[in-house]
């Protein structure tokens, strides 16, 4: 092709194309992970730009992962459940509580003055770090030696306590919100195995019912308070 | 689309007993203000209301009609918006590119190739296309300004607010910013907070808050000429004056109500400003 028949603007385009390709950053290994199961490139973009959620996170995955493993105890199976649905719930919550407000997002303020609302950011993370870390739990209670379908007997109260967690997000920050959560979960299922003949006894299909109850209340909380998401909180 | 239009009247903003923003009367429709007014004046709250991150308890304050205290609005004006809070903040770790292309995702841009292409222009426009790959933490403060500023003008926002884009910045950072929101004039309202009376020569006008009271907006030579006449040089210690400093040459220039037989001089819009100010 000659000179003269080349159309300089889109030559400008393709050559800024390739630039742009060329000298973009490489992705990070999570974000990597999330696209190539599909996830579309700007929610894993999303889930994963807040750096303390991505550290301190997977760090938790991780303690949770092998005190599961590690608390297997064939001669006492029930006692060592009991600490892996005790501790499981709180990673999900844990991961929420990194991943929105200010002392999270250090963008935090430019990022509530866009249109993103931030009742999406804060489900879209809410259900990245969930979706993961019920992968990757679902693989430990699997691991672990004689464990039954009560070893997943955490995943509706994970949904319960970031469920409380969010609906208390429209109240105080994000870091009190679900360390409130997570000390009431604690005090509550360790009143009941004391109380209790079966050390599993908070687990059962009356604890599960009211979990999931506490699913349904936080999220009709947090929607209907929405905007507090969308808005620089003070106070917090 | 043409700059967006602000209307506030009457816009209050309270803290407890505190009225951060005192009934604030504005009318902004293009071209660049400069916002300026001490420390704790209520610069940083009325561009916080502007950027719709928080909302007025009294008045309006309205953005091409919209108001931001409803949710659809809101989100109308966030789309039309630029923003550049006093401090943004960005993770360390993170990359020029990193960032820029997050707030555009926010922006709620969905075509990777697309959203590519607009983050390399924004980066450019602001002189830091060399730097796409570079972390955060090893950007200068200039470098970190140009930053923030290539995520507020992604999609070309009619509606551009920066709090104090120049602190912290050498003369040759100053200089560069300067270039680059004077680009932004034709296409944008742009309001610009500072507490340096210096930074005003960008603007087409100047507004001035003081204890969260509008106390001026008009054009940077009408602040100037408030001192007119009330601005005056003379050898001796003054007395009774509402601001007075030695000058280079040892002399007292002094503002307020001059003696009768005061040499009076030109104003600068300094002046202007510390006679508005209450110095």
């Amino acid at each position: 092709m000659t000179a003269p028949q080349i159309d300089p603007a889109r030559l400008d385009r393709n050559w800024r194309a390739i630039t742009v390709e060329l000298d973009a950053p490489r992705r990070t290994r999570t974000e990597r992970l999330l696209r190539r199961v599909g996830v579309p490139s700007h929610t894993a973009r999303l889930a994963v730009a807040t750096p303390s959620l991505r550290r301190a996170w997977f760090v938790a995955i991780g303690v949770v992962f092998f005190v599961g493993l590690a608390a297997a105890d064939p001669t006492n199976p029930r006692d060592d459940l009991f600490a892996l649905l005790i501790l499981a719930p709180l990673v999900p919550l844990l991961g929420v509580a990194l991943g929105f407000g200010p002392e999270a997002d250090p963008a935090y303020e430019i990022t509530l003055s866009t249109p993103m609302r931030g009742f999406e950011l804060v489900l879209t993370r809410a259900a990245t770090v969930l979706i993961t870390s019920i992968a990757l739990l679902t693989v430990a209670a699997l691991l672990a030696p004689g464990r039954s379908l009560a070893a997943f007997a955490w995943v509706i109260p994970s949904l319960g306590l970031v469920s409380a967690a969010l609906a208390l997000m429209t109240f105080m920050s994000p870091r009190r919100s679900a360390a409130t959560v997570a000390v009431a979960w604690v005090v509550v299922v360790t009143v009941i195995r004391r109380n209790a003949l079966d050390p599993l006894a908070a687990f059962a299909a009356p604890g599960q019912a009211l979990m999931l109850a506490v699913v349904i209340a936080g999220a009709a909380v947090a929607y209907a308070r929405r905007d507090r998401f969308d808005l620089l909180q003070v106070s917090w | 689309m043409s700059p967006a239009q602000i209307l506030a009247t009457g816009a209050t903003k309270r803290f407890g007993d505190l009225r951060a923003v005192d009934g604030v009367d504005l009318h902004l429709a293009g071209g660049i203000t400069t916002l300026l007014g001490p420390n704790g004046s209520g610069k940083t709250t009325l561009l916080r209301c502007l950027a719709t991150v928080s909302t007025v308890d009294e008045g309006e304050l309205l953005v091409d009609g919209l108001d931001p205290r409803h949710e659809t609005d809101r989100l109308e004006v966030r789309r039309r918006l630029g923003y550049l809070p006093q401090e943004p903040g960005f993770a360390r770790s993170a990359t020029v590119f990193d960032v820029v292309e997050y707030v555009a995702i926010l922006r709620g841009s969905r075509d990777e190739r697309a959203r590519r292409l607009q983050v390399l222009d924004v980066v450019e426009r602001v002189g830091l296309g060399e730097r796409l790959s570079s972390r955060v933490a090893d950007l200068s403060g200039g470098m970190r300004r140009r930053l923030g500023l290539a995520q507020s003008i992604l999609g070309s926002p009619t509606l551009l607010l920066l709090d104090e884009p120049a602190a912290g910045l050498d003369p040759d950072e100053r200089l560069r910013l300067r270039e680059i929101v004077t680009e932004q004039r034709d296409a944008a309202t742009v309001l610009v907070s500072t507490h340096h009376t210096a930074e005003a020569v960008i603007g087409d006008r100047v507004a001035v808050l003081d204890g969260g009271r509008l106390v001026f907006v008009g054009p940077p030579e009408q602040l100037a000429a408030v001192a007119s006449g009330r601005t005056w040089v003379q050898a001796s210690e003054p007395k009774d004056v509402r601001a007075s400093w030695r000058q280079a040459d040892g002399k007292h220039r002094c503002l307020g109500a001059p003696p009768p037989d005061a040499a009076l001089v030109d104003p600068t819009l300094e002046d202007g400003y510390l006679l508005l100010v209450g110095a």
